[in-house]
């Protein structure tokens, strides 16, 4: 059993080599991250369980897969990568509750009526946003924009964060949720709507600026 | 009606469904009369004109979350 009385020097320099391995660094820089994975997932997630969870499951698979990774690519795209992988596990683990959400949504009607007069002419003209690059470029635009989809209700928030973030095709939306290709489509339209009015309110309106 | 009026009744269509026809374009193609009507409606409204550059920001604002 004498190899396992360890030479104190060498013991020493383990303890050296563990706090800067790669995987207490990875530890680290994960850490960082986790308000940015938090804010992403509970804007689709809408559940602070689900999205607690969903950030712990991606900083496991970080961890293990960390070899995989070996710094070949930016670690925020790694882990968000992960990450949408982990929501979508979610989404079908609570399959139930979230298309229920999305079914109830899906019967609501929405006409715009103060945006559009009864022949179909629109009253009043949108803004003009300018240059988007503008926008983009500014950290504080994706906290608005994060903000107002926070603001639409779980089923919107949800179906449009699956189009336009988890890249989903429409039909299987229709699928995962249970709903008809056009209450798919209504319900893309009305949450582009909803979130393109309170950009133009928050951000665009000079509310922000 | 006469002919002419029965023509740009069909070929006219209101900003409302020009909305729905640009958001629908984002999740499905867009085909014959309706893809013409919007590209027509596009031509001469500067409103709907906006509408589509402000939900192409959006797309391309929430693509980017996380990068």
């Amino acid at each position: 059993m004498g190899h396992l009385v360890a030479d104190p020097a060498t013991a020493v320099d383990e303890v050296a080599v563990e706090a800067s391995s790669p995987e207490s660094s990875l530890q680290g820089s994960l850490a960082a991250l986790r308000p940015t994975l938090l804010a992403i997932a509970r804007m689709q997630l809408r559940n602070e369980t689900w999205a607690e969870d969903v950030v712990s499951e991606t900083f496991v698979a970080a961890l293990e897969g960390s070899r995989k990774f070996a710094g070949q690519s930016q670690l925020k795209t790694w882990v968000v990568g992960i990450l949408k992988h982990k929501i979508i596990d979610q989404f079908r683990r609570t399959k139930r509750e979230v298309s229920s959400d999305a079914q109830l949504e899906a019967a609501q009607v929405e006409t715009f009526d103060e945006l559009f007069a009864a022949d179909g002419h629109r009253l009043n003209s949108p803004l003009d946003w300018g240059d988007p690059e503008e926008s983009l470029s500014r950290t504080q635009f994706f906290e608005v924009l994060q903000m107002c989809v926070d603001k639409l209700p779980a089923g919107l928030a949800r179906i449009f964060m699956m189009r336009e973030w988890l890249d989903y095709e429409t039909d299987e939306i229709c699928k995962e949720l249970g709903i008809t290709s056009t209450n798919c489509f209504v319900m893309l339209f009305r949450a582009r709507m909803r979130l393109r009015e309170c950009l133009e309110m928050q951000w665009f309106g000079g509310a922000a600026q | 009606m006469v002919w002419w009026r029965r023509a740009v009744n069909w070929i006219r269509i209101p900003c409302s469904h020009a909305h729905r026809l640009l958001s629908e374009r984002m999740d499905r193609p867009i085909e014959g009369g309706e893809r013409w009507r919007l590209w027509l409606h596009l031509r001469i409204c500067e409103m709907c004109s906006r509408f589509e550059r402000q939900i192409d920001l959006m797309r391309s604002a929430v693509r980017r979350l996380g990068q």
